[in-house]
């Protein structure tokens, strides 16, 4: 009995100093690519957790921080596609390919298979990455994947198809601190 | 005992290795509600639409003759226009301040907005709650006048001063209450004004509901409080294309800047409206790519 308990307590402890990595500070950008315009959208809000024991992440971003340069763009972007009011996060939860313990300086090649949500639609996806374990004890995660904007019911109006491009390039940039 | 504290334990197991997520949270609580209206003007009426800091919002506005000349003068197309037009530079997210030109009475005047209070997502305030205020100067000559009676530069000076209330109630109504006023320095006869008040006092409305994701059908209504002026209505169709934004209305009377909205009369509506149209446009200033 007395091994078991043990057990379970070492089942308990173990998850506690769980290898947990944060970010508040995350940057993502998006390039619209479009026939008669390019713009890009930026945030410095991404919020993000990873687990290295169970290698599982959870991120999200509060859309209202992406910010194009131009206000009025801006407002569009949010009331018009993105609705904000209703939906106010793009959210990412998921499953970590395995991976090695991080040492500095051994950059690992990353995949992220879990459910994308935006615009109030969940879909299935696999984002490919890279993880670099820093000197300080913090982990970049690096990413890029695209956004089918029709995949989320975003629908681009005839009026400005030649100024919004269907497919939005996002990359993503975030130094995880381990989670005290 | 020895269930319980096992319980507890397993309990505890659970979670502990369940996978915490990151709790949604808005970075901004109190975010502002977004384009309550489509642009700064509204038809005729400014509204509580914010100018972004080193922004500018160009409005080309025009207003026909009277539709019942019928096709004979293509609805009044042929009747001339009174143009108008304005330029609001957003000095910070909260003022901006404007000049403008009407050719009606050739009407130069200058303009300001601050923005007091925002609507916000939350409910936390309301209501968005703006001012305005502006002065004018007419500057059509009137050489076929003898002399004593042509107007000096003290009998051409107009003002004017509003408040503006709206709120957005839901994605497709917003409505916009303003009370407003306008002086006249010396309303002369030979102005294109019905009144010969120096000051007129009104109560604006402005309606907008939301048809499609990006185009709305608009009303205004311009009770006069103080005169027996008729009263102005205006009722139209806002699209926007990526940064523009188009307004097409039929309104009651021609004018454009708010002292000859309140003093200038009106048509019979239905009968005696004209056309109008707006091209708003808003360029941001200080960014390498301009354009949208």
């Amino acid at each position: 009995m007395r091994w078991f308990l043990t057990a379970i307590l070492l089942g308990v402890i173990s998850p506690v100093f769980s290898q947990q990595y944060q970010t508040k500070k995350g940057e993502v950008t998006f390039l619209s690519q479009a026939a008669l315009n390019e713009f890009e959208g930026k945030s410095s809000s991404l919020q993000g957790l990873i687990d290295l024991d169970q290698n599982l992440l959870d991120f999200y971003l509060d859309l209202n921080t992406l910010d194009t340069g131009i206000g009025l763009r801006d407002k569009h972007m949010r009331e018009n596609y993105l609705e904000t009011e209703e939906f106010p996060f793009a959210e990412f939860t998921g499953k970590l390919s395995a991976v090695q313990k991080p040492e500095p300086g051994k950059v690992q090649q990353v995949t992220a298979i879990g459910k994308f949500k935006l615009h109030g639609v969940e879909r299935a996806v696999t984002v490919k990455g890279t993880l670099n374990p820093q000197a300080n004890g913090s982990l970049l995660l690096e990413a890029k994947f695209s956004i089918v904007l029709s995949d989320y019911q975003i629908e681009i109006p005839k009026l400005v198809f030649y100024e919004l491009a269907p497919e939005q390039q996002v990359s993503l940039k975030a130094t995880l601190t381990p989670k005290k | 005992m020895k269930k319980l504290i096992l319980t507890g334990l397993t309990l505890l197991v659970g979670w502990c290795s369940a996978f915490a997520q990151l709790e949604r949270k808005l970075e901004n609580e109190n975010q502002p509600v977004d384009l309550i209206f489509h642009a700064p003007r509204h038809i005729n009426l400014l509204t509580v639409e914010p100018l972004e800091k080193k922004s500018m919002h160009f409005a080309i506005m025009h207003t026909f003759g009277t539709l019942d000349g019928g096709v004979e003068n293509l609805f009044g197309l042929d009747n001339g226009a009174n143009i108008q037009f304005s330029f609001e530079f957003g000095l910070g997210d909260k003022l901006s301040l404007g000049a403008a030109r009407a050719s009606q009475d050739k009407v130069y005047s200058v303009f300001g907005r601050y923005h007091l209070l925002e609507q916000t997502q939350n409910g936390k305030m309301p209501l968005s709650l703006s001012l305005a205020g502006g002065t004018g100067i007419i500057t059509n000559t009137y050489d076929f006048l003898p002399e004593a009676e042509q107007p000096v530069f003290g009998d051409r000076m107009t003002y004017f001063g509003q408040v503006m209330l709206a709120r957005k109630f839901s994605n497709k109504i917003s409505f916009q209450l303003t009370p407003m006023f306008a002086y006249f320095a010396n309303p002369l006869p030979i102005y294109q004004i019905e009144g010969d008040q120096n000051f007129y006092l009104a109560l604006g409305m402005s309606g907008k509901w939301k048809v499609t994701e990006r185009s709305s059908l608009t009303l205004q209504y311009i009770p006069n409080l103080n005169s027996d002026l008729s009263s102005n209505f205006g009722i139209g169709w806002d699209v926007e294309a990526g940064g523009h934004v188009f307004q097409m209305y039929f309104v009651t009377s021609q004018a454009l800047n708010e002292p000859y909205l309140l003093a200038g009369g009106n048509g019979v509506p239905g009968e005696e409206f004209r056309l109008g149209f707006n091209v708003n446009r808003i360029f941001a200033l200080g960014q390498k790519k301009r354009s949208y």
